[in-house]
């Protein structure tokens, strides 16, 4: 042990040089008084912090004339391309800012400030990471955090602190829960409701479907799955083969999409995420020329320009404005995008790249809950994005009818068309816009 | 405390002060720090059960971030499916791990040095798939939650686990720290112990020279499959620690780079001295939780280029890790102020890092020849 | 919600009603395994160059190929034509190798003699590779096209990309010229005398420093032949090779860890076998890595040498 003292103190010293960079605040940040949110607490609202917080502050992180809202997104590893919706919501912040802020229910006008964490797609260090945003930079909400097991893993101390989380970066059934966690807020249709629309087309066009199924190994690919065989139960169609795909395998997804073109198949859905989702499309065989589905995640232009022209014909059910799409161009949605987008800091890739856009959304998500509510409270907010009728936000598609109501219609995004890719890069509408307003949590069983 | 006796004045001293600090940090930190130390005193553990192998024993796992996640797994599968108590949980793993560790232990002693970290290493790789293809029994890639009944918005529901501190005054976090510091400490005095005793002399003997151990009568073969086995359990105990921490565990989080990372912590802090990978671990933590984030967002993701690159400078510049370097240090200023006639009077572990540094002076040439 | 969880690993019905008839798609995912064979193999030539000109097993060189492949894309993203930008991604990839081990390898002295100090130094080089490709080039995969093309021949029914077709024929020109250089050039001649006996070698004038520069200047080289295969696959970003890297070193311990035929032979079967095993194999369904990962085991425990590696890697 004779050296090993002068490690241990070492040690010590290092331990103390950070517990003194970040003293604990003796006195309870969260303890302090809970009169203010007098809209919140109103007869009947969804959320009503005096029964169901313990100490509830429902303006910290409002401080004067600025908001501080917090995400968490994986900046460096394998999923770090989902930084891309970040920065999206980056821009949202910063266009924001500087056309003056967001004028809220209460008749100001609010900065906002976001602090951004990375958390590497580990839901191991999720939890600590929301704590440090809630604790130490003590935000207001917290908005497009990426992934769906990062967002389970914060949800029960979310909800424990009351602290909103709106706009998750993930379309998870799980998020249908709202009667349970009701500080959530999906940002994202379901992917079950996605699905439910494939089958919805499907009926119209191919009632005997064939269906090759390839999915990711996942929450994400399971609702695929899951949602595909209880919808089909009792038509004509079947699925024929099916296969998964694990992101984490070091293989590719060729070996699966090979052997499914062998099963005689007319219908082919990838239900997948990221570049394995184009790669499957450059990996089917000439000979095989299946109807094929895409998942919603990937009908962007950055994914889609990975699959070498063999995305023309592929079908989505689509539920916002693509700005890489020359059809869509002339939306005012697109063009404000295309604007403050670009004043806020995205390059031209990002800019019609379909991932930002995604993020720049959940910002405006976010934008107007605090524009509707009447006070700048916590619960006020969620109480907001729980009953909002007709809404409309970011790059949403005009026809969506972004309609909310607690924890029995808790999805805002419920809605898809059916489009076809072109060879120019636009999507072509096969199937109108159908909304499925209150339906999501049944769907998805 | 055992490994106090014979310890100098100065040397008591700062020991007492490091444990001042461990005891104080928790008051003077935000909750969330306090996790993070949890988390860093997990991988000192795990890193430490590492050294015993690599360090000391000479043999070369990049794959014990795998036997970590074992050991956090065992806890989470026996809390969820089989509704064990949190604590007892621990145990279970570093014996789980032992045994993994005993059956790893047999191919290595066929396989040794670089084959062996190439063996290890695909197993870090193998080990988040193996998770995901048992997902029956591991929850797959939605990982498993340690839960409690808690009652929450009018009813009971499963949430995830809490420590209700029984001490008043000791928040949730903090009585958790305690437990883990505890755990902790009782894994490096094991560790010592190992190290100090005849075993670990023997552990040191067969990484120097194998045919030589053989030849004074060490068994070799048994020696070094029950390295495996204490090294493995002592990673599992780290793994456990991390399961009961974050009260979740997910393949995400036991990925190579996990394995990298334990690696790091040995090599960083000192192999074969036994306080070295714990401070390596903290460095580490520091470096990730403290650090990185502060960075300018340009910066953030080049924080594996600044650790690759670092990693690289130290095992060219300071092989001995940061405890050898010190010792080194202070040595040298000892032996001048005494005019270099004084022999340092501890010199046990003294010899095992000079060991290293011998080892590893820098040769520019494998042949030994210049051109 | 996710379904409650069986105990029982076998009775996973979905795993086994999916599944299309097994027997009439063999050829094709066949077809699979040796287009990916052919990537590991060049990955593994690159390990086997290295591993020959100075004993060492270079964790970091997935990493290396990833890299090179970016200067690939780079140029070919600037408006040159492949060949050109893959020439130009060669040397980017040679000239890092050999600074690669100036700087950070060849201070370390006989890579057997210290391994934790190899070890370390490679996944030093890993990180730092892969942080430095994340900063130059971002987050963003790359497409990078098919060096051959996108359309495909129809053989017996079977649909075969002709980059497939392109990737075997780089390959056994890439062995031909490997081996024309060992045996015929006085470069070669000096590498293979610096490997098997650097002392004397050196006596006789080699000079053994720039051999084994050369080595690994020619390793990396050679793996961006990898990445360029890989990247059109797996989409070029900075986690292009991490997987990769384990099938590359599953073929050379098969093949023996100095023989260029064992390489090659290696990779075919590494690659063949975890294309086809997870197919049909319910066990392995998700861990195509799995049977690479069981023949490194099987063949360091019980052949070291490999299937056409010399005795003498077997001493260590």
């Amino acid at each position: 042990m004779s050296t090993n003292w002068k490690g241990l103190a070492a040690l010590g010293c290092a331990l103390v040089l950070i517990g003194s960079a970040c003293g604990r605040d003796d006195g309870d940040d969260s303890s302090s008084d809970s009169d203010n949110g007098d809209s919140s607490s109103e007869e009947g609202a969804f959320i009503n912090p005096s029964e169901d917080c313990d100490a509830y502050d429902g303006t910290a992180g409002v401080d004067g004339d600025t908001i501080k809202i917090g995400t968490i997104r994986p900046a460096d590893g394998p999923y770090a391309i989902y930084d891309q919706v970040t920065s999206g919501l980056d821009a949202w912040v910063e266009s924001t800012n500087a056309n003056g802020g967001v004028t809220a229910g209460d008749g100001n006008t609010y900065q906002i400030e976001l602090i951004k964490e990375n958390d590497g797609y580990d839901p191991g260090r999720t939890p600590e990471l929301a704590k440090k945003l809630v604790e130490q930079e003590g935000v207001f909400a917290i908005v497009g955090v990426i992934g769906t097991e990062s967002n389970k893993a914060i949800r029960d101390y979310l909800n424990d602190e009351c602290v909103p989380n709106i706009a998750l970066a993930t379309g998870s059934t799980e998020w249908g829960r709202a009667d349970e966690y009701p500080w959530y807020i999906a940002g994202l249709p379901s992917y079950a409701t996605e699905a439910s629309m494939w089958v919805d087309y499907l009926e119209e066009t191919n009632p005997d479907a064939q269906i090759a199924l390839l999915y990711q190994d996942d929450d994400f690919g399971e609702a695929y799955r899951a949602t595909l065989q209880k919808e089909i139960e009792g038509t004509d169609m079947e699925i024929l083969a099916e296969q998964s795909y694990n992101p984490l395998s070091g293989g590719s997804t060729e070996a699966a999409t090979v052997s499914l073109s062998q099963s005689g198949a007319d219908t082919f859905i990838v239900g997948l995420g990221g570049t394995p989702c184009p790669a499957t499309l450059t990996f089917m065989p000439d000979t095989w020329t299946p109807e094929t589905f895409i998942s919603v995640t990937c009908g962007g232009n950055t994914a889609l320009s990975l699959a070498g022209g063999k995305d023309v014909g592929v079908l989505l059910a689509q539920a916002v404005y693509e700005p890489g799409d020359p059809a869509d161009q002339d939306q005012p949605a697109v063009q404000e995008f295309m604007t403050n987008g670009a004043a806020g800091g995205l390059d031209e890739g990002q800019l019609t790249g379909g991932i930002s856009s995604v993020g720049w959304s959940f910002g405006a998500l976010f934008g107007a809950g605090l524009e509707e509510s009447d006070t700048v409270d916590r619960a006020a907010i969620m109480n907001t994005l729980f009953s909002l009728e007709d809404a409309s936000f970011g790059l949403i598609r005009d026809e969506m009818d972004i309609t909310t109501d607690g924890g029995e219609d808790p999805w805002p995004l419920e809605g898809f068309r059916i489009v076809s890719r072109t060879a120019d890069g636009s999507w072509e509408e096969v199937m109108p816009f159908n909304n499925k307003n209150g339906e999501s949590n049944e769907i998805a069983g | 405390m055992k490994s106090l006796r014979g310890v100098g004045p100065v040397q008591s001293v700062l020991w007492a002060i490091a444990l001042v600090v461990l005891i104080v940090l928790p008051f003077t930190s935000a909750p969330f720090r306090v996790e993070q130390y949890i988390t860093w005193m997990t991988i000192a553990v795990a890193a430490g059960g590492l050294n015993l192998l690599t360090g000391y024993n000479g043999q070369i796992s990049v794959g014990h971030g795998a036997l970590y996640g074992t050991g956090a797994y065992t806890v989470a599968i026996l809390v969820t499916d089989a509704e064990w108590p949190l604590l007892p949980t621990v145990i279970a793993a570093a014996v789980v791990c032992f045994m993994v560790g005993v059956i790893i232990g047999l191919p290595a002693l066929r396989i040794k040095g670089l084959y062996l970290a190439l063996v290890t290493l695909a197993v870090a790789t193998l080990f988040p798939l193996v998770i995901e293809q048992f997902s029956d029994l591991t929850g797959g890639s939605g990982g498993l939650t340690l839960t409690s009944e808690q009652l929450y918005r009018g009813s009971i529901r499963d949430r995830r686990v809490k420590w209700e501190s029984p001490i008043d005054g000791l928040a949730s976090d903090q009585w958790k720290y305690f437990i883990f510091l505890g755990i902790s400490i009782v894994c490096f005095v094991v560790i010592a112990a190992i190290v100090k005793s005849r075993v670990g002399r023997s552990l040191v003997a067969i990484r120097d020279n194998e045919t030589a151990a053989e030849v004074s009568g060490i068994n070799v073969s048994r020696t070094k499959i029950i390295t495996f086995g204490v090294s493995a359990g002592i990673a599992g105990i780290g793994g456990a620690m991390f399961a009961l921490n974050k009260g979740q565990v997910n393949p995400t989080s036991f990925t190579l780079t996990l394995s990298i990372y334990l690696l790091v912590a040995v090599v960083l802090g000192g192999a074969s001295t036994v306080i070295g990978p714990a401070i390596g671990a903290v460095i580490y933590g520091v470096f990730i939780d403290v650090i990185a984030p502060e960075l300018p967002e340009t910066l953030e993701s080049a924080t594996p280029l600044i650790l690759g690159t670092l990693l690289v400078a130290q095992m060219l510049m300071a092989p001995s890790g940061i405890v050898g370097w010190f010792h080194d240090l202070t040595e040298k200023v000892s032996r001048r102020r005494q005019g270099g006639g004084k022999q340092d009077k501890n010199v046990d572990v003294t010899v095992t890092t000079h060991e290293v540094v011998a080892e590893t002076d820098l040769e520019t040439d494998p042949g030994g020849f210049h051109p | 919600m996710r379904p409650s969880r069986k105990r029982i690993w076998g009775s996973d019905a979905k795993s086994l009603s999916g599944r299309g008839p097994p027997v009439n798609n063999f050829l094709e995912i066949l077809v699979v395994g040796i287009g990916n064979g052919a990537t590991y193999a060049m990955l593994g030539l690159g390990l086997v160059v290295i591993y020959r000109s100075t004993g060492l097993l270079n964790f970091a060189s997935g990493e290396l190929a990833m890299f090179s492949t970016f200067i690939v894309w780079t140029f070919w993203n600037l408006g040159f034509p492949m060949w050109l930008a893959i020439l130009g991604g060669m040397l980017g990839g040679f000239l890092i190798g050999v600074l690669v081990h100036k700087v950070a390898v060849s201070p370390l002295g006989d890579p057997h003699e210290r391994p934790l100090a190899v070890v370390i130094v490679t996944i030093g080089l890993f990180l730092g590779l892969n942080g430095a490709a994340q900063l130059i080039w971002g987050t963003v995969d790359k497409r990078l096209d098919p060096w051959f093309g996108v359309s495909q021949i129809t053989v017996g029914g079977v649909a075969i990309a002709w980059q497939k077709i392109g990737a075997v024929v780089v390959l056994f020109v890439m062995v031909l010229l490997l081996w024309a250089l060992f045996k015929f050039t006085k470069v070669g001649l000096s590498m293979r005398a610096v490997a098997s006996n650097s002392e004397s070698s050196a006596l006789c004038g080699v000079s053994v420093q720039n051999m084994l520069m050369l080595g690994w200047g020619m390793a990396a080289g050679i793996g961006t032949l990898a990445g360029v295969f890989s990247a059109p696959n797996l989409g070029l970003g900075t986690n292009l090779m991490q997987l990769t890297l384990v099938f590359g070193f599953a073929a050379i311990v098969l093949g023996g860890f100095d023989s260029i035929l064992g390489a090659v032979v290696g990779g075919f079967v590494v690659g063949i076998l975890s294309s086809v095993v997870p197919q049909y194999i319910t066990v392995f369904e998700k861990m195509p890595l799995a049977p690479a990962f069981i023949l490194i085991l099987a063949v360091l425990l019980f052949r070291p040498q490999g299937l056409f590696g010399s005795k003498d890697v077997a001493r260590v």
